[in-house]
């Protein structure tokens, strides 16, 4: 497991703090999601309808990493910063690009990334911590990279992070899919993927 | 980084064909091709138990065929 140094704002006295991003998520990281993130999560859910609950308020990441923790073909991700779980995120690196220009070639997708509950404008206001969407992206552009997929990354967006991904990021975003319960894909190609990091 | 491992590959001219051109098509190296298959094996394998199937679809003729895999 390798971890790397990056660095988030703290809102609270606008600051840069450090933060470890680690290249696998441990039982460790696994019990500060199930003791400190749910607990958060499921008093903001508490008596909210359905279609107002955040998307992934339902992910369980014990059973996620069950199933594809052991695979080569996944890889997962933990972000810790001042002794907190901040986010956690799980690649897969056996999908096709569906861009003309690199389609077929294989990228690296984004199959599930959650910041933290406290790190949300809709649950915690003003948020603790702000950059761990970046991070997460230059995490699987980085992984790309190492891949030899030259930093190619796709991934299907929850309606609430579309413009995160397009605007922010610099995805194309190519449509709704009926195979991902409508939700859009998004795409970055080699050279998006370099434009991003240039503006990191 | 894990540690690593090296091991000799020995492929017939045919293997070598069809791995430069899914190298080529692929924007891979011949290893990154033979790692890529490595985890899509593994992946496929996992999956695949009795009375479960991997089918190709083609969305445009509305047609699905059985992947056998061994």
């Amino acid at each position: 497991m390798n971890e790397s140094i990056v660095y988030l704002h703290k809102a609270e006295n606008n600051t840069f703090v450090e933060a470890s991003l680690f290249d696998q998520v441990t039982d460790e990281h696994l019990a500060m999601w199930s003791n400190e993130w749910v607990p958060v999560m499921k008093k903001h859910v508490g008596d909210l309808k359905l279609e107002n609950a955040p998307e992934d308020s339902h992910w369980d990441w014990k059973k996620k990493l069950a199933e594809v923790g052991h695979l080569l073909s996944y890889q997962s991700f933990a972000l810790i910063c001042e002794g907190d779980l901040q986010g956690l995120m799980i690649v897969s690196n056996v999908r096709s690009a569906k861009i003309q220009e690199q389609f077929g070639k294989p990228i690296v997708y984004v199959e599930f990334v959650s910041t933290a509950p406290w790190n949300r404008v809709e649950i915690n206001k003003p948020v603790k911590y702000r950059g761990a969407g970046r991070i997460f992206i230059l995490a699987a552009i980085e992984s790309s990279r190492e891949m030899g997929y030259g930093g190619r990354v796709g991934l299907h967006s929850l309606p609430q992070a579309e413009r995160f991904y397009e605007s922010k990021c610099g995805f194309k975003r190519l449509g709704p899919e009926s195979t991902h319960q409508n939700l859009c894909y998004f795409e970055m190609t080699s050279s998006q993927a370099d434009l991003f990091c240039q503006n990191m | 980084m894990s540690a690593k491992r090296t091991m000799t590959l020995n492929l017939t001219d045919r293997e070598m064909q069809v791995l430069e051109h899914l190298a080529a098509k692929k924007d891979l190296s011949k290893t990154g091709v033979m790692k890529l298959a490595l985890r899509l094996l593994q992946t496929v394998d996992e999956r695949i138990e009795p009375g479960k199937k991997l089918l190709v679809e083609d969305e445009a003729k509305n047609e699905k065929s059985e992947l056998i895999f061994l």
